[in-house]
C-alpha cells in the first residue's frame, strides 16, 4: 500500500527537519560574516583558520583523540571477550550480566555522570585520567558488547567445535578461528565505541576535572555565547562521523548486518 | 559440551569492570540517599516539601509529554511514508533518518540556534516574507528546547517503527481490498492495529529519553527551561547538595527502569 499525497509531504517535511540543521552548519561554517547569518554573505575558512590558531582547541581535540582511543580500545578488547562469554558460555545468571553490560545505554546519562562523580570524588580520582577512560570505557562497551555477540551468534559454532577436536586450545579456537572471521564486526564495534567516545558530553563535565575535551569546551562556550567558530568544529565532528557511518557502510556492506542491528532486526 | 563449559570465564575482565566502575557507584549513589552522613530520611523530605522541585518535575514530565506527542504526530507519517517507498530511494531515506544518529547531539542541538536565533533562517525568512517584522524568539523558552528535544528523539522512533511497518503482511492489505474495505478502513482497522505496538512502545522510549535530557535543554533554554538534569547540574556542581542530587537520581532511574519495563512488555508484543 503506498502512502497518500498528505502523508508523503508530511513524510518529507519531516524529513527535512530532521536533517536541515545539519546541512545549515555545515553552510555557516564557510561563511565569512562575523555572526550567524543565513544565507551567508561570503565564503571563507576563517573559522577554521579561527579553530586550529586556537592553541586551547587544538589541544582539546588532541585529548579528545587520545581519551577515544584509550577508551575504545579497552572497550573492544574487554567487550569482545564479554561477548564471546555470554554466547558461547553455559552458566546461570548469563542474560542477567548481559543486561548490566547493556545498562549504560538505559540508564539516564546523567544519573550515570551524578554516581561516577560521588564515587570517583570519594576515592580520590574525581578529574584523573584514570576514571576518565574508566568512565568512558563504560559508555561505550555496550555498542561492542551488542555488535560483536550478534557476530559471534551468527558464527557457526560447530566450526569452533572442529577446531576443538583437532586439538586446538580454547584461546588458540579463539585467535586462529574465530577472530579472524569477525574481524569487520570488530571494526564496526570498534568504530562505534571510539565515535561514542569523542562524542561523549555529560559524564566527561562532570568527571573529567581540568580535561578539556572538543564537547566539553564546546558545551561550556554554548552555554555561555554564540561562537562562529564552533560551526567549524561541528562541521568537523559531522565529517568525523559520517566518515565512520561510511566506513561502516563499506565494511559491513557484504553482509548487510549492521543496518539491520541499527534498526533492532 | 566442551565449548561451554569455561568460555564463560571471557566475561570477568569486563564484569569486574562494570561492578567497580558502574554497579558500586550506582548503589553508593542510591545509599548516599539515605545514610549520609548518618541513616536519615531528611533528603527526601526536603525533596518532597519544596516546591521548587516539583516544579521542575512538572517541567520536564510536560516537555517530555509534549515531545512524544510531537514525535509520534511526525513520526508515524514519515515511517508510514519509508514504507511505500521503493528500493533505492528507501535507501536514501533511511540513510538519511539515522544520519543525525552518528551525529553529536552537541552539534543537532547548536544547529537549532543558528536556524531558530534572532538572526537566523527561519527568522530572516519571516521577516523576508513580511509576516512579522520584529524577529519571533524561538530560543531560550520552552518552545525551544521542545522543537530542539524533538528532533534529536524523532530517529528513536521513527527507526523502530518503519521495521515494525515493514514486517506487516501486504496479503493482509490486499486481502482487505479484495473484500471491499476502502483505503481508509484497510488503514484505521487492518494496518493500524498491527502497528499500534511498536508505535506505542516508540512513545514510551521518547518519554523515558526526555526525562533524562540535559545537553539540549541546557544550551535551547538557557537556564530559563530548567528540567531535571540540569536541576542535578547545579546541585552537584554549584550548592554542592550531594545528597539531595543522590536523591533525585534515584527517582529519575526508579522512574527510567519502570518505564523501560513498560517498554520491553510492548515491544515483545510488537516483535510477537
Amino acid at each position: 500500500m503506498k502512502a497518500g499525497r498528505l502523508t508523503a509531504l508530511v513524510g518529507i517535511v519531516t524529513l527535512v527537519f530532521l536533517v536541515m540543521p545539519i546541512l545549515i552548519v555545515v553552510g555557516m561554517s564557510f561563511s565569512s560574516a562575523s555572526s550567524l547569518q543565513f544565507p551567508p554573505p561570503g565564503l571563507s575558512l576563517r573559522w577554521y583558520r579561527s579553530f586550529f590558531g586556537d592553541p586551547r582547541w587544538v589541544e582539546a581535540l588532541v585529548t579528545s583523540t587520545m581519551l577515544a582511543f584509550a577508551s575504545s580500545i579497552v572497550a573492544l578488547v574487554l567487550g569482545s571477550a564479554a561477548a564471546y562469554g555470554i554466547v558461547r558460555g553455559r552458566f546461570p545468571g548469563r542474560g542477567f550480566i548481559d543486561a548490566n553490560f547493556m545498562a549504560p545505554l538505559i540508564v539516564p546519562t546523567i544519573v550515570v555522570a551524578v554516581a561516577m562523580y560521588l564515587a570517583l570524588a570519594k576515592v580520590g580520582l574525581l578529574g584523573t585520567w584514570v576514571g576518565l577512560v574508566a568512565s568512558h570505557v563504560v559508555l561505550s562497551v555496550p555498542f561492542v558488547v551488542l555488535v560483536v555477540g550478534v557476530a559471534i551468534r551468527s558464527f557457526d559454532e560447530r566450526i569452533e567445535q572442529v577446531a576443538f577436536t583437532l586439538g586446538a586450545s580454547r584461546l588458540q579456537t579463539v585467535t586462529r578461528v574465530l577472530l579472524p572471521n569477525l574481524v569487520p564486526s570488530l571494526a564496526s564495534a570498534w568504530i562505534l565505541a571510539l565515535i561514542a567516545s569523542f562524542d561523549e558530553v555529560i559524564v566527561t563535565l562532570f568527571v573529567a576535572g581540568v580535561y578539556q575535551t572538543v564537547p566539553k569546551r564546546m558545551f561550556n562556550e554554548l552555554v555561555l555565547e554564540v561562537n562562529p567558530t564552533i560551526t567549524a568544529i561541528a562541521t568537523i565532528l559531522i565529517a568525523v562521523s559520517v566518515l565512520a557511518m561510511a566506513a561502516i557502510g563499506l565494511i559491513t556492506a557484504r553482509r548487510g548486518g549492521l543496518l539491520k542491528t541499527m534498526i533492532g532486526r | 559440551m566442551r565449548i561451554g563449559r569455561n568460555a564463560g570465564s571471557y566475561v570477568v575482565p569486563l564484569l569486574v569492570l562494570m561492578v567497580v566502575a558502574f554497579d558500586v557507584p550506582i548503589l553508593l549513589m542510591l545509599a548516599q540517599s539515605v545514610l549520609s552522613p548518618h541513616p536519615t530520611v531528611a533528603h527526601w523530605a526536603e525533596f518532597t516539601e519544596s516546591p521548587i522541585y516539583f516544579r521542575v518535575l512538572g517541567n520536564t514530565f510536560q516537555i517530555a509529554v509534549i515531545t512524544s506527542a510531537v514525535c509520534g504526530l511526525i513520526g508515524y507519517p514519515l515511517a508510514y511514508w519509508m514504507r511505500g517507498l521503493g528500493g533505492r530511494a528507501q535507501l536514501a531515506v533511511v540513510t538519511l533518518v539515522l544520519l543525525p544518529f552518528w551525529i553529536s547531539i552537541l552539534v543537532r542541538t547548536y544547529a537549532w540556534i543558528v536556524v531558530l536565533g534572532n538572526n537566523g533562517f527561519v527568522n530572516r525568512s519571516l521577516i523576508g516574507l513580511g509576516i512579522t517584522d520584529r524577529p519571533i524568539s524561538f530560543l531560550y523558552n520552552q518552545l525551544g528546547v521542545t522543537i530542539g528535544t524533538t528532533n534529536v528523539l524523532l530517529p528513536f522512533l521513527v527507526l523502530p517503527l518503519f521495521a515494525a511497518m515493514l514486517k506487516i503482511d501486504e496479503r493482509l492489505l490486499q486481502a482487505a481490498a479484495t473484500l471491499g474495505a476502502p483505503r481508509r478502513a484497510i488503514f484505521w482497522r487492518v494496518f493500524f492495529p498491527l502497528s499500534l505496538p511498536a508505535f506505542a512502545a516508540g512513545l514510551v522510549l521518547v518519554f523515558i529519553l526526555t526525562l533524562g535530557f540535559y545537553v539540549t535543554p541546557a544550551i535551547l533554554g538557557g537556564g530559563r527551561v530548567p528540567m531535571i538534569s540540569n536541576m542535578l547540574d547545579v546541585l552537584i556542581n554549584q550548592m554542592p547538595r550531594w545528597e539531595l542530587a543522590a536523591a533525585i537520581s534515584t527517582l529519575l532511574l526508579a522512574a527510567t527502569l519502570a518505564l523501560y519495563g513498560v517498554y520491553r512488555t510492548i515491544a515483545a508484543r510488537s516483535a510477537s
